[in-house]
């Protein structure tokens, strides 16, 4: 799994509304990074670390909900949760393979069969996964859903106005 | 789960300030959920308490640069906790599709032989050595018992890690940390804005 990149420039006293910025421009730079080579079935590990920065950056903007305008971060991050959701029905797939083939290397010859036919019929979730997968990267550009998550970032850094609309009491 | 509101939250105060009030309250939430995950066992507590635990490790990782070493080892803490109620929702994931699974070949089996008897009174005893997912059965009963079992061990560990977290008062100790190690680090003044110092 990738190390998650660490945030510059933050320390006790910078204002929160700083910190969600940077937070967030970092996490979501890392997913996109981390885009490449996520369909390939043979190295697991990719989809797992672009799984594994979208958790991040999901995290990051529920901990900084408070610095961000409602409706766009709302939206923003309901998009977030949909792409964690499709990396999640190809990942989830991946383990439950890994880990039943890893049972079944431990058992008895005469225990296997029932456990491979359990494998096969994964491994046919693992490609319908991918095809979602698929589908939803091609989505990704086309709703530009990093330009748009870089421009949230930035608007945490604007001074506070009595007029903007915050999410003083929103989940953390 | 839906996760607790922090309230008073300002986007232009501190971020150690801000990430102290939403790691007090996450870590509440996350030991709201003990007396009956612990009692119950039931898969839906285990679940909520493992989102409570990743929510509170993510806020802890978050403010690592505001805490240092206390939020870093609140966030291991929280991690280690995460990862043993994942490897439990694993088994309880698991252990229904087994069985699922299993239920669809005895299904297929029945359909199959009663197909190969169609016409007949009674069906023989011997039509089930030609069951066609006859030698599927033994290995999924033997994934189910060790699913099984490796959940009532898993959350025995688990009782126990909580326990221990408990007994050490880690929850004081993490929000002691964390007071601690802002009494060091006082805010820094608010940035400038264009009303201070000289007019343009």
């Amino acid at each position: 799994m990738a190390k998650a990149l660490a945030i510059p420039g933050l320390n006790p006293g910078t204002r929160f509304g700083d910190a969600a910025a940077a937070a967030v421009d970092v996490r979501a730079r890392e997913v996109f990074a981390h885009a490449e080579g996520v369909l390939d079935t043979s190295d697991i590990e990719r989809v797992h670390d672009m799984r594994v920065a979208t958790r991040r950056l999901r995290a990051a903007m529920e901990v900084f909900a408070a610095c961000f305008s409602n409706s766009e971060h709302k939206s923003l991050l309901r998009e977030v949760k949909a792409l964690a959701d499709v990396l999640g029905e190809r990942r989830d797939p991946d383990v439950a393979i890994a880990a039943l083939e890893g049972i079944a290397a431990e058992l008895a010859a005469a225990d296997r069969p029932g456990i491979e036919d359990l494998v096969d019929e994964m491994r046919r979730g693992q490609e319908r996964g991918n095809d979602r997968l698929a589908a939803a990267l091609e989505e990704l550009g086309e709703s530009r859903l990093e330009e748009r998550l870089l421009a949230l970032a930035q608007t945490a850094r604007r001074p506070a106005s009595p007029a903007a609309s915050r999410n003083g009491s929103a989940p953390a | 789960m839906k996760p607790r509101k922090v309230k008073g939250l300002d986007p232009d105060g501190p971020l150690a300030e801000n990430a102290r009030r939403i790691v007090k309250v996450r870590l509440a939430e996350l030991r709201s959920f003990a007396p009956r995950a612990l009692e119950s066992g039931e898969q839906e507590t285990l679940h909520d308490m493992r989102i409570a635990a990743k929510r509170l490790r993510y806020v802890l990782e978050m403010s690592e640069p505001a805490f240092g070493a206390a939020a870093d080892d609140g966030a291991k803490a929280a991690k280690k906790l995460q990862d043993l109620l994942g490897e439990i929702h694993d088994c309880d994931e698991m252990l229904p599709r087994v069985r699922a699974h299993a239920e669809m070949l005895r299904a297929q089996d029945a359909a199959a032989l009663r197909d190969g008897a169609a016409g007949a009174a009674d069906l023989e005893p011997g039509a089930a050595r030609e069951a066609p997912n006859r030698a599927r059965y033994r290995g999924l009963e033997s994934l189910g018992t060790y699913l099984t079992a490796r959940r009532a061990v898993l959350f025995e560990s688990f009782v126990r890690r909580w326990e221990k977290l408990e007994s050490t008062g880690f929850a004081a100790e993490l929000l002691d940390g964390l007071n601690r190690r802002s009494d060091l680090n006082p805010p820094e003044p608010a940035p400038a804005t264009p009303s201070d110092g000289a007019a343009a």
